[in-house]
């Protein structure tokens, strides 16, 4: 029973909120729904991509027993350097391919660095945090890069059929490649094993650091991407950019049923996660609730969503035989 | 018998998980000064009637009776207060804290009430104590994570016999506490299990080592899927019935016998050392043979093969697979080369417990599920079927996280792990531990067709009955040294022991 409702409880809040605001929109406002138009899904869409797309990265990261703090800041450094690179003449696919080199880069560190330093995640990548951050301000002197060609919009701005944007798309397919590699492939199998327990997959003969780095480099390129969709959104580099997204990040693998502890997660989970955090912000506004409400509203469903984990986590603790 | 009531009866107890019925009326008596055996197969659901008694699980139907006055436990706060101490099958102690401190746990010497300061000079000195009084040669001071698996039962043993003031404690309940335990610790064990009746204590004893039982049972109750099938005092049935209650037939032998060719040597080490651990261990093994390992609980004996697998390398010394010298530094480079190492704390180092039972069968060789750069789930599901079957791991399903199955299954669970990953030299660190009578026949035959069919089995155990049954070899062990290596067909119990715990 309650492990079905686990594995629901995410799903059925999203649904919940997706009628409850057409309704209030009728009787509180007294017009019809904008929400559940096309124009204003696309736009969530498009507004969610960027978490989505380093969420599922970090889906993979926290499964493994990980997490990283430093995403955000990764955002903001590849689009600096992505857009210095735009701006002094490489072609535009060039310098967003730059950005998802960065981000790989970094995240690589991270994870070499966790093993290594053998320091807890949590702390090597809040100096992460400052270090990306601190690097992209410093390289373009805390200005945003201006000067880069038109066609840098495209990324962001294309659109198919009218109204699917290139982003949305772009999010189907990387989270049918998580899926995929989480649910049918060695990788991440291990990404489970490791973090269900780290010494017993070590001692069933895992190279767990080598894959422990795989996972942080696959979510420091997956930021490094969300950095070029932002850098195309703004056609700037945006030294500032992705700042606080770590949160949004996490919150998403969090509320989709993701552990902290590690050994659970899932794709799917991750999105609905993603889409209920922008459902609430995008219903707020419709709605004209205070952004500070708002804000109050996603905490709490962070520590509800937490509070959900821990309570189940305890239940089977408690039961090993 | 007297009018006076049992210090402790559970009457009816029915308890199922997720619709299967686990327990079901089940009766159970325990009287103070005396000790009752529990015994039955694995997943008999021994476990699981005690931790309903422990307040960890609450029973669907029926009652628990302190001294003739019904309690309910809603956690395990409420058992301990109402006198019911509990050691687990699984232990449960805080890694990071010191002996002294895990034994006080909850229930420190203050230095002052009001501040909570604890006098950490007092504690240790109060663990000393204790430990002393027991017998077991522990440091207060140590760090628990990094004590045996043996050590740390002899603290659960020491947090649970100590946790009585006055009379407030009656029952305590100790699932499993020698299955790591050496003969020489468990005559001490026994020996505090004397003292406690003595002193009024009702003690409940679950061991699947039957033969440990007459020294100390008065009752006997047998479980068997659930139900009670047997309650009367110890003595009034022989071994022979009691397993035929335990298994619903009877077992021809224990030890099934072997035809192994003896071949080529596949195993050879020599002059390892990781001092103060171990230092200057020289053996080999060959394909077709079992050799033993016998020691005392802090011989050196995890540490050494530890060591051979390359899960905490070795300081010096070689060792070669297959006539090739090979370096261990990682597992990952073991497993490679067809060496595998059931560990000896199957929570710790050996399974995954919130992933399915098949993950954890296959989790040593996902390689050899992958195609196309996929997993196939339809080989997995077929191969670990087929150690189901083989194994008798119950319940049979592939999907059931494995930490939910009873602690002899998820042992079966382990092994089945190593025998997937198709290893040809198989280090096996208490591959019994915690299985019962009738499974642990099929692993001993596993363990015969895999030396039949080639491979070397080094095989480390507290069991001496088992060592001297399945080895071809014995090698004793003591404070790091190999010190004897005995013929199994003719030495006796008595001489392994004599090398095991000479000068001391
Ligand atoms: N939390 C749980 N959820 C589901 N099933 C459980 C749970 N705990 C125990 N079981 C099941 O209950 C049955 C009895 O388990 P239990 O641990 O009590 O056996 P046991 O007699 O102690 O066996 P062993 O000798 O192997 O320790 C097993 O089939 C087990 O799989
Ligand atoms: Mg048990």
């Amino acid at each position: 029973m309650s492990d079905w409702l686990k594995r629901f409880l995410p799903f059925l809040s999203l649904i919940a909120l997706c009628a409850i605001i057409p309704l209030a929109e009728y009787f509180i406002l007294g017009h019809d729904s904008k929400f559940l138009t096309a124009g204003n899904l696309a736009a969530i869409a498009r507004q969610t991509a960027v978490i989505t797309i380093m969420a599922m990265g970090m889906t993979m990261v926290m499964v493994s027993g990980g997490i990283d703090l430093s995403v955000g800041s990764i955002v903001g450094l590849s689009s600096v350097v992505g857009a210095m690179a735009m701006a002094s003449g490489t072609p535009v696919l060039g310098g967003f391919l730059i950005c998802l080199a960065v981000g790989a880069a970094c995240g690589w560190l991270n994870g070499a660095a966790v093993n290594l330093l053998k320091i807890p995640a949590f702390i090597v990548t809040l100096g992460g945090m400052g270090i990306y951050r601190g690097l992209g301000l410093y390289i373009c002197d805390g200005n945003a890069v201006v000067g880069l060609p038109q066609s840098a919009g495209y990324l962001a701005e294309k659109t198919f059929l009218g109204f699917i944007p290139l982003p949305l798309l772009i999010v189907i397919a990387i989270a049918l490649i998580v899926h995929f590699v989480l649910s049918q492939t060695q990788l991440g199998r291990y990404c489970y094993a490791m973090g269900s327990n780290l010494e017993a997959a070590r001692y069933a003969g895992i190279r767990v650091s080598r894959y422990q780095i795989m996972y942080y480099a696959i979510l420091g390129a997956l930021s490094g991407l969300a950095g070029a969709i932002e850098t195309s959104r703004t056609v700037t580099g945006q030294p500032n950019g992705g700042e606080g997204y770590e949160l949004n990040v996490i919150a998403a693998v969090v509320i989709g049923g993701g552990s902290l502890s590690g050994g659970q997660g899932t794709v799917v989970g991750t999105i609905i996660g993603s889409l209920i955090m922008g459902v609430l912000a995008n219903g707020g506004n419709l709605l004209q609730i205070s952004p500070f409400i708002q804000k109050i509203v996603i905490g709490a469903v962070i520590v509800l969503a937490v509070t959900f984990d821990e309570f189940q986590r305890r239940r089977v603790e408690s039961t090993e035989a | 018998m007297s009018s006076q009531p049992p210090a402790l009866e559970m009457r009816g107890i029915r308890k199922s998980f997720a619709g299967n019925i686990v327990l079901e009326h089940v009766n159970l008596t325990a009287r103070s000064g005396e000790a009752l055996a529990l015994v039955g197969e694995n997943g008999a659901g021994k476990s699981t009637l005690m931790k309903i008694l422990a307040g960890v699980h609450q029973p669907d139907d029926g009652e628990i009776l302190l001294d003739g006055t019904v309690v309910k436990f809603a956690r395990p706060a409420d058992a301990l207060a109402a006198g019911v101490a509990m050691i687990y099958q699984e232990l449960s102690l805080a890694p990071h804290l010191t002996v002294a401190e895990n034994i006080f746990l909850g229930r420190e010497p203050l230095q002052s009430a009001t501040f909570g300061l604890i006098n950490q000079r007092d504690l240790n000195a109060r663990a000393q104590k204790l430990l002393d009084e027991y017998g077991f040669k522990l440091d207060p001071k140590m760090r628990v994570g990094r004590l045996s698996a043996a050590d740390r039962q002899l603290v659960e043993i020491t947090r649970a016999a100590s946790s009585h003031t006055g009379d407030s404690r009656r029952v305590i309940v100790m699932d499993e506490p020698t299955s790591s335990l050496t003969d020489r610790e468990v005559e001490e064990l026994f020996r505090l299990i004397r003292d406690l009746k003595k002193r009024g204590m009702a003690i409940i004893y679950i061991s699947h080592r039957l033969e440990e039982l007459p020294e100390i049972a008065d009752q006997l109750t047998i479980l068997r899927d659930g139900h009670a099938v047997y309650n009367g005092r110890w003595g009034e049935i022989g071994t022979d019935e009691m397993i035929r209650h335990m298994a619903g037939r009877a077992l021809k032998e224990i030890f099934p016998p072997r035809k192994a060719q003896i071949g080529d040597v596949k195993l050879r080490v020599t002059d390892l050392s990781r001092p103060p651990k171990f230092q200057h261990v020289s053996f080999n093994a060959r394909a077709g043979e079992v050799v033993g390992i016998a020691g005392l609980a802090g011989a050196g004996r995890t540490e050494l093969v530890e060591a051979i697998f390359g899960a905490t390398p070795a300081d010096s010394g070689q060792v070669e697979i297959n006539s090739e010298p090979f370096t261990a530094i990682h597992p990952n480079a073991s497993v490679k080369r067809g060496l595998s190492l059931l560990t000896e704390d199957r929570k710790r180092t050996g399974l995954c417990l919130n992933l399915p039972l098949s993950t954890n069968v296959t989790l040593a060789n996902v390689g050899a599920l992958v195609q196309g750069g996929r997993l196939q789930r339809k080989v997995e599901l077929n191969a670990t079927t087929n150690y189901i079957q083989k194994l008798s791991i119950r319940p049979p399903s592939p999907g059931k996280a494995v930490g939910r199955l009873s602690g002899g299954n998820q042992q079966k669970s382990l092994l089945a792990r190593w025998l997937f990953a198709e290893s040809r030299v198989f280090l096996l660190d208490e591959p019994t531990r915690g299985v019962d009578v009738a499974a642990r026949a099929e692993i001993y035959r596993e363990i015969n067709e895999l030396a039949e069919a080639g491979a070397a089995v080094v095989m480390v155990s507290s069991d001496l009955p088992e060592l001297l049954g399945m080895a071809d070899r014995i090698l004793v062990m003591r404070r790091g040294r190999l010190v004897a290596e005995l013929n199994a067909r003719q030495t006796t119990q008595e001489e392994v022991l004599k090398h095991a715990a000479l000068e001391e």
